[in-house]
């Protein structure tokens, strides 16, 4: 009997794996139309003959809402072509794990009387499904929380506007809700009495899935405090944004607005308090004797000058050249002064001779003011008995009623004994 | 005290320093410590360190408030208050250009290129960029909507709205400054009780 039951099972489970190859071939084969009815709303039929329609409806990739209606992909379809590509607009969280846990309890029980009544094959089997009902659950977990690490590292970036993010991050966060009130459901006090003492099913049930349930507990409080914070930036940037354009437009309707002057307030508000600018200047100083060997070490690295070398005799200072074109005119001066001096002696006049007369007489180039001023600091640098050969005549008037400064017009020399 | 010098340096030439512009050095003040071994440096220069609401920019303060620093603090406002208005419809054209619903925010990129290219394609874009260029804050003369662009981006520089990490590179960096103008912006809607609500609608969700 027990023999017959195993063939049984080999050929049901030989023709389940026969069938699932050629209806995932399916997927394959009608890929192109598979994917226009993911990416719209219907599979388009035009593509399609009857009998690869008719398989495709018995294998449950497509189907049909209403007699009327057209061919659409089923959800579960829906939801491998999203996972696969990471869609996040379309990628669903669904952790079932009420359901899941269901399905654990009968395959425990299941396994538990294949092993009471011998059955070493089918106990096999239903370990196996154990198995992958938590790899099941444990991946759908997995899953979840990778797409919403996705959602949140892209700033949600597969909708543009911020009102639609605002939107997808409340909906990620109310999914992160029902994940963490699913892991909620997983008790491990009831699991530890249903597994009692078998020790493959304590691995598995226990110590594989706590280790799990905990790192999922922990990634999607992460991902909420995460998904938290990110809501609270786009609550923000949207706030800014409705708050530079209304005072925008309200600048642009009144243009003669003038807000008060909050520098003269008694409570000055911080943010307008922002202090002048100080340079912190600094020149180079040689009283601190370390210094003077760096300062000197930055001479040396300064950039040659483009000039070109000039000989030796054009080296001079500029200043000490001005200098000494001063000094040219000044005794230059002087010598047209002693000049006029000798006139007077030579050509003795009665009248005297008038200083700016002879000025303009020569061809000297002398201004007026400059010519009497040395005239007559000539005479009062001469010795006080040569002085007293010479008689200087001031022609001058007085500024104004008001004013008693005298102003020289003229001066007039003579000698002293032709008077 | 030493290894805050060139920082000191900065924030006494009056610049604002934020993650964007010195990052190192925007850590640093972020440290409580340093924050008040600087401020006491700054004592006798009559200057404290300063921060917005949100933490993202520092800069100097007048310690005290005496009458010639609310001289210089009310010429400041009144410069600020000047360049209010253009650097509003910056922002805007901005935000319109790139096609994105949020303010430019503290790290985004902006390319002078890409932007007057989307000025060219779109006249409304075109005449906001023109209207904004001329004025005196930015003072353009041109005509040229390249140069506008060029003119508006290197004041922005100027004033410490945006950096140029590479100045053969025309690329700008906006700096955390923006988030001192928008703070600004809401001191004087609230200080003067002005009609502009920044607060969202409220979403359908919550009214079900």
């Amino acid at each position: 009997m027990k023999e017959f039951a195993v063939r049984d099972e080999h050929e049901l489970e030989s023709r389940l794996i026969g069938t699932g190859v050629e209806r995932l071939a399916l997927l394959g084969k009608h890929a192109d139309a598979l994917m226009q009815g993911y990416s719209r709303d219907e599979v388009p039929l035009e593509a399609l003959s009857d009998s690869a329609l008719r398989r495709l409806l018995a294998a449950r990739i497509v189907w049909r809402p209403d007699e009327q209606g057209g061919v659409k992909l089923a959800p579960r379809v829906r939801e491998l072509i999203a996972e696969m590509l990471a869609d996040e607009t379309r990628r669903q969280v669904n952790a079932d794990v009420g359901e899941t846990l269901e399905l654990v309890r009968t395959l425990v029980q299941s396994y538990r009387e294949a092993q009471s009544q011998g059955e070493y094959w089918r106990q096999e089997q239903q370990l196996l499904r154990l198995r992958q009902a938590v790899d099941d659950l444990n991946g759908r977990f997995a899953d979840a929380i990778d797409s919403l690490w996705q959602r949140l590292n892209s700033d949600f970036g597969f909708v543009s506007r911020l009102n639609d993010k605002i939107r997808e991050n409340d909906r990620a966060q109310k999914q992160i809700v029902r994940l963490l009130d699913g892991l909620q459901l997983i008790d491990f006090d009831e699991l530890i009495e249903l597994v009692g003492s078998d020790g493959t099913l304590r691995k598995l049930l226990i110590s594989q899935l706590q280790r799990q349930v905990s790192q999922h507990y922990t990634s999607l409080r992460e991902v909420q405090s995460r998904l938290t914070e990110l809501m609270a930036r786009f609550r923000q940037q949207q706030s800014r944004s409705r708050l530079i354009s209304g005072m925008a437009a309200f600048l642009r309707e009144h243009p003669n607005f003038v807000p008060g002057n909050y520098a003269r307030r008694s409570d000055v508000p911080d943010l307008i308090n922002q202090a002048a600018p100080l340079i912190a200047a600094a020149a180079p100083a040689q009283d601190h004797e370390p210094d003077i060997h760096v300062l000197t070490d930055l001479v040396h690295q300064l950039p040659t000058p483009v000039h070109k070398p000039q000989t030796v005799a054009a080296a001079r200072p500029a200043e000490a050249e001005e200098q000494s074109r001063v000094a040219a005119r000044q005794q230059a001066l002087k010598q047209d002064v002693e000049s006029f001096y000798l006139a007077v002696i030579d050509h003795p006049d009665p009248m005297g001779i008038s200083a700016l007369a002879y000025l303009q007489e020569s061809d000297m180039e002398w201004g007026d003011e400059i010519w009497l001023f040395q005239v007559i600091a000539e005479y009062q640098g001469l010795p006080r008995s040569e002085q007293r050969a010479f008689q200087l005549h001031q022609s001058e008037s007085q500024a104004s009623r008001f004013n008693d400064l005298r102003l020289i017009h003229d001066v007039t020399l003579q000698l002293a004994n032709s008077a | 005290m030493i290894e805050h010098g060139p920082l000191l340096e900065r924030l006494l030439a009056g610049e604002f320093v934020c993650a964007v512009s010195d990052d190192r050095a925007f850590r640093r003040l972020e440290d409580e410590e340093v924050r008040e071994q600087i401020d006491t440096y700054l004592r006798p220069l009559n200057r404290r360190l300063a921060t917005n609401a949100e933490g993202s920019v520092y800069f100097l303060a007048w310690r005290q408030l005496n009458d010639e620093a609310r001289e210089q603090l009310s010429r400041q406002l009144g410069d600020v208050l000047h360049s209010l208005m253009p650097m509003l419809e910056w922002l805007q054209l901005m935000q319109e250009a790139m096609g994105h619903d949020a303010l430019v925010a503290p790290g985004d990129v902006l390319k002078p290129a890409e932007l007057s290219a989307r000025c060219e394609d779109n006249q409304s874009l075109r005449e906001q960029l023109e209207r904004l260029a001329g004025d005196n804050f930015f003072g353009s003369q041109s005509e040229q909507l390249d140069a506008q662009m060029k003119q508006v981006f290197k004041r922005l520089k100027e004033h410490g709205y945006l950096l140029q990490p590479h100045t053969d590179r025309q690329v700008y960096l906006v700096t955390g400054k923006i988030d001192y103008l928008v703070d600004l912006v809401r001191l004087i809607r609230d200080e003067e009780n002005l009609p502009v609500d920044d607060e969202s609608p409220q979403t359908q969700e919550s009214l079900l």
